[in-house]
């Protein structure tokens, strides 16, 4: 990938020597609980991330590493069909075949263990989701039965011996069609609606009655499209028999999710299960639902006595069975503006189809709602939302959850009223952007950004493409008759979630706000051993996390230990301890960073006592013998290693009064949030909201129609940067996979439900090849809700997706085409073109001017 | 995804030699493209084994077929189900025999729903592949009745 870096010439780069010159900014929570009193010496700085050696240089610990005396291999059979019943499953063969040693039925399974619990209220809460189908199957790849073997290569030939009879049934390929509820997928639940709500905020009638302009969208579609991870999942379960225990080792990003749903499903207590995820090759939420396999490796390792046995999902598995992201339909949308082309309100009706068992889901239902107005001051919004369920595989919290799909709504209104207004797309966000001293903003349902600056942000990404040279350059080529388009995207990642807003899905659910834990010591030789609690999959929080302790402690990262990876044995954790939502930077350091604040002042008052100083009188830094504290002034000092050895070798020495020090330190930071009002569907829902603007200049080739980036700026505002580095590289990584998303990649089925990108050949992932010189430039508006700044960042809110359709309809408007799809190939926007010319278009809209009206 | 074929041949056998022929697993499935093999369980159910494959996805197919329906002399159905390279195919051809002179023509209908991995990967070459088959079915039959 190349990157050619023009920040410098908007900002000066973070950690260079025209950044230290800038003032530091003083930060304050809210709750007044810390302010920045000196100059970072770690915190804000690029530092290489440190967890690249170890993973480079094969040190890693992924699933797959893990090899166990007597471990057995499972391999899933799988339907073929996308629903339809299940009339005969027989093992007999594979029984027999060499070094077979199990197999389990959907019969079988569904004896052994509960129905997973299920989130969404009323009919969802009759959803019964196994693990395995068992008289009927719902997607194509649905396990149907496993066989277990002593290798990997003889459960998979014994697993093609397994006969299965199936009745076809009707399949149900989207959510148009299942709201229609034709045909049934869960005849337990009697809908394959899982949930509908009526968001509604503001005067919407009242702004449609004064609008100068309405704007009717017939149609627009948000495609299915994946994370795709290097590591495919991963299991191994061993069933501990004498224990009573059931050991995990998987890839699981969100252990106290799964194992809340494990726990009743196996019938053991959460205390006996063993969550282990310790290094991850990439996730981005998917990997949150693969607590199926993991019941499935449980149940076969209980039923072997408990030997261990792995599962590794193989490429195909993972396309077909494993999750998708969210596809989502908007339909009858009807915009109101007024002259000058601000949006004074907007109705629409939002169908999304979650696949075929909800598993994570109705969630998306209210995640979306984080962001309602998006960048921009839109008051009066009225949604009617539903999800479906469809013969599809069912979706996890694919990076950018939920939140993407409406955000790429708000802009294709954005850019639609902008053509059908004639207003230039950079023009049109201007008048409706929140304004910088309008922050805190409170949005019609009461979220409230923190901060923020998109006009600035547009400005500096206009400056990194050279937008007016662009505009010229447009001009020319569409008087040679070629098809150029300049896009914007602008867009939130909101962070750091308050779990309340489940009980606007469902009252019932036992979940509200948002914590972290962290645990930082000093172990008994003096080293400062970090335990995170997070579950990283290439975010870097073993960097981060050392420079936040080192910051505390002044003394150098690399003297601090941070043990990689979760284990529900060793870390300390809290049920929404997991990785997902942008919220590291905020809720897992403010873990850290009180741990280490603990640490700190037990540290202080042992130095105190034994040096008889006062605490005020101390300074923590490196001496001659490592890590220690001094007194100021004075040649009075003591390393780590002593200051331990009082603790935990020496501590007759100590009075009383030091029982509470242990220089073991544990904190949890819980997120300032209350419970929303669960019938006005009000309240707080997320803590932060780092933004990112992308631009891109797009020429669509005349002869292939073949989509080409000129030019792409990306912009990024995550607050305070605790590492730039890692900053830009997550935004080089979240552009990559919204190109990827919104040119390449699509998880397409058939209408027989045979889903046609089972494989990287036909699902194309995006590569470095596929990259265009990407420029980068950041601001930084701290948050005035976390202790440090920072934002939280990393999902990126599918920017690219946004800026690809914008440009694309740009360079397509002139001949009458609204990009309506959220993917776009040479082919699309082939039939496209072909399709306005016979006037047929899949996206239509009506614009009526009402101009005395205003 | 679903194959539909039809079509229909005159040939000078009359209709009860056609007939009997159509009904007579011994004699029909050999015909089958890139037969391998057949075991009989009984007069009207018989596995059959045929080589499959498009590119270079190769294997064996074993497809369970029934005489579904059968009126002497003029109508015959075969009902077929495999699993096929991960994924399973059905199948259903129907004859219906006609006197044509003295001898019978033949008008021959069916349908084939392929599912699972093989639609999958090569969805865009299985209707072409069929049709080939197809076609070579029809000639062995045609040439067996000559």
């Amino acid at each position: 990938m190349k990157k050619r870096s023009l920040a410098k010439k908007v900002e000066p780069k973070r950690g260079s020597k025209a950044a230290k010159n800038l003032p530091v900014k003083n930060v304050r929570t809210k709750r007044g609980a810390e302010s920045h009193t000196h100059e970072m010496r770690w915190v804000g700085k690029p530092l290489q991330r440190r967890e690249e050696t170890r993973l480079v240089q094969g040190k890693g610990t992924f699933v797959d590493d893990n090899r166990f005396e007597g471990m057995l291999h499972i391999k899933m059979v799988r339907s073929p069909y996308a629903h339809a019943r299940v009339t005969r499953v027989d093992v007999t063969a594979a029984t027999a075949a060499p070094g077979v040693v199990c197999t389990l039925t959907g019969a079988e399974v569904a004896t052994l263990v509960k129905p997973f619990p299920e989130i969404g209220p009323e009919q969802g809460q009759k959803i019964v989701d196994l693990p395995m189908g068992v008289e009927k199957v719902r997607y194509q790849g649905e396990p149907v039965a496993a066989v277990v073997a002593e290798s990997a290569m003889q459960a998979e030939d014994a697993a093609e011996l397994v006969e299965v009879d199936y009745e076809p049934l009707s399949p149900v390929m989207d959510c148009e069609a299942a709201i229609k509820d034709e045909s049934i997928l869960h005849e337990s639940a009697g809908t394959n609606r899982n949930w509908h709500g009526n968001f509604e905020y503001g005067n919407v009638d009242k702004a449609f009655a004064k609008a100068a302009h309405v704007v009717e969208i017939d149609r627009l579609h948000f495609h299915r499209f994946s994370s795709t991870p290097l590591e495919n999942n991963a299991v191994i379960a061993e069933w501990n028999l004498k224990e009573e225990r059931v050991n995990f080792w998987t890839n699981n990003s969100f252990p106290a999710f799964a194992a809340q749903f494990l726990s009743p499903a196996l019938g053991v207590r959460i205390d006996q299960m063993r969550m282990q995820s310790i290094d991850i090759g990439g996730g981005f939420g998917i990997k949150i639902t693969n607590y199926p396999y993991m019941a499935l490796c449980a149940l076969a390792s209980r039923k072997m006595g408990g030997r261990p046995v792995k599962w590794i999902e193989t490429r195909t598995e993972h396309m077909l069975a494993s999750a998708h992201g969210n596809e989502r339909t908007f339909l009858k949308t009807r915009v109101a503006l007024d002259a000058s082309g601000v949006i004074t309100a907007i109705e629409s009706t939002h169908v999304d189809d979650c696949g075929a068992y909800p598993r994570y889901e109705p969630l998306g239902c209210i995640i979306w709602a984080q962001v309602l107005p998006g960048a921009y001051r839109i008051k009066n919004m009225r949604i009617d939302f539903s999800q479906t369920v469809t013969n599809k595989c069912p979706v996890g919290p694919n990076r950018g959850y939920s939140r993407m799909q409406h955000l790429w709504f708000l802009e294709r209104v954005m850019d639609i009223c902008g053509h059908a207004l004639g207003i230039s797309n950079d023009l049109i966000r201007e008048r409706n952007y929140i304004r910088k001293e309008e922050f805190p903003y409170t949005t019609p349902n009461g979220c409230v950004y923190d901060s923020g600056n998109y006009s600035k942000m547009l400005r500096i990404a206009k400056q990194l493409v050279g937008y007016d040279e662009w505009l010229t350059k447009q001009k020319a080529a569409r008087a040679e008759g070629r098809m150029l388009g300049i896009g914007i995207g602008t867009t939130l990642d909101s962070g750091t979630n308050n779990f309340g807003q489940a009980r606007i899905i469902n009252a019932f659910a036992p979940y509200s706000g948002q914590s972290k834990a962290a645990n930082v010591k000093l172990d008994i030789y003096g080293e400062v051993v970090v335990f995170l609690g997070s579950v990283p999959q290439g975010q870097g929080h073993e960097t981060t996390a050392a420079q936040v302790v080192a910051e505390v402690l002044q003394i150098p990262p690399e003297m601090i230990h941070v043990r990689p990876g979760f284990d529900s044995d060793q870390n300390v954790y809290t049920g929404h301890t997991g990785t997902y939502a942008s919220q590291f930077a905020v809720s897992g350091l403010s873990a850290i960073h009180g741990a280490a604040m603990k640490l700190h002042a037990q540290l202080a008052k042992l130095a105190a006592f034994a040096m008889k100083a006062k605490e005020k009188d101390l300074e923590f830094g490196v001496g001659e013998q490592g890590p220690e504290v001094r007194v100021k002034g004075a040649k009075k000092s003591m390393n780590y290693w002593a200051l331990a050895n009082l603790v935990y070798v020496n501590n007759a020495e100590l009075p009383q009064s030091f029982e509470d020090i242990t220089l073991n330190c544990r904190h949890v930071y819980k997120a300032p949030f209350t419970v929303p009002d669960i019938k006005r569907k009000y309240g707080n829902l997320t803590l932060t909201y780092a933004a990112q603007l992308h631009l891109a200049v797009i020429e669509i080739d005349r002869e292939t129609y073949q989509p080409k980036i000129l030019a792409y700026a990306a912009v990024d505002d995550c607050g305070r940067a605790i590492n730039p580095l890692i900053v830009e590289g997550q935004v080089h990584g979240c552009a990559a996979h919204g190109i990827g998303a919104a040119l390449m990649e699509d998880c397409r089925y058939g209408p027989d439900g045979d889903m046609l990108a089972s494989t990287f050949s036909d699902y194309t992932p995006i590569t470095a090849m596929n990259m265009p010189d990407l420029l980068y430039g950041y601001l930084e508006t701290p948050s005035p809700f976390s202790y440090n700044g920072a934002k939280g960042m990393g999902e990126g809110g599918a920017a690219p997706v946004h800026t690809i359709c914008a440009a694309l309809q740009d360079a397509l408007y002139p001949s009458g085409i609204i990009i309506g799809d959220s993917h776009n190939t040479g082919d699309s926007i082939f039939q496209a073109v072909t399709n306005a010319k016979r006037g047929a278009a899949t996206t239509n809209v009506k614009h009526e001017s009402r101009r005395k009206a205003s | 995804m679903q194959i539909n074929f039809g079509g229909d041949f005159t040939v000078k056998k009359p209709i009860e030699e056609v007939y009997s022929f159509l009904t007579d697993a011994n004699q029909f499935c050999p015909l089958l493209p890139d037969f391998k093999s057949m075991k009989k369980e009984d007069e009207r159910h018989f596995v059959v084994t045929v080589r499959v494959g498009v590119s270079h996805i190769r294997g064996d197919a074993k497809l369970k077929m029934e005489l579904l329906e059968t009126q002497s002399p003029s109508r015959a159905v075969y009902q077929g189900k495999g699993d096929v390279l991960g994924g399973t195919a059905t199948l259903t051809a129907g004859f219906n025999l006609e006197k044509a002179g003295a001898g019978t023509k033949v008008i021959w209908k069916g349908e084939s729903q392929i599912v699972g991995r093989m639609a999958s990967l090569a969805g865009g070459l299985l209707e072409p592949l069929a049709k080939k088959n197809v076609e070579k079915l029809i000639q062995g039959l045609q040439n067996a009745l000559e």
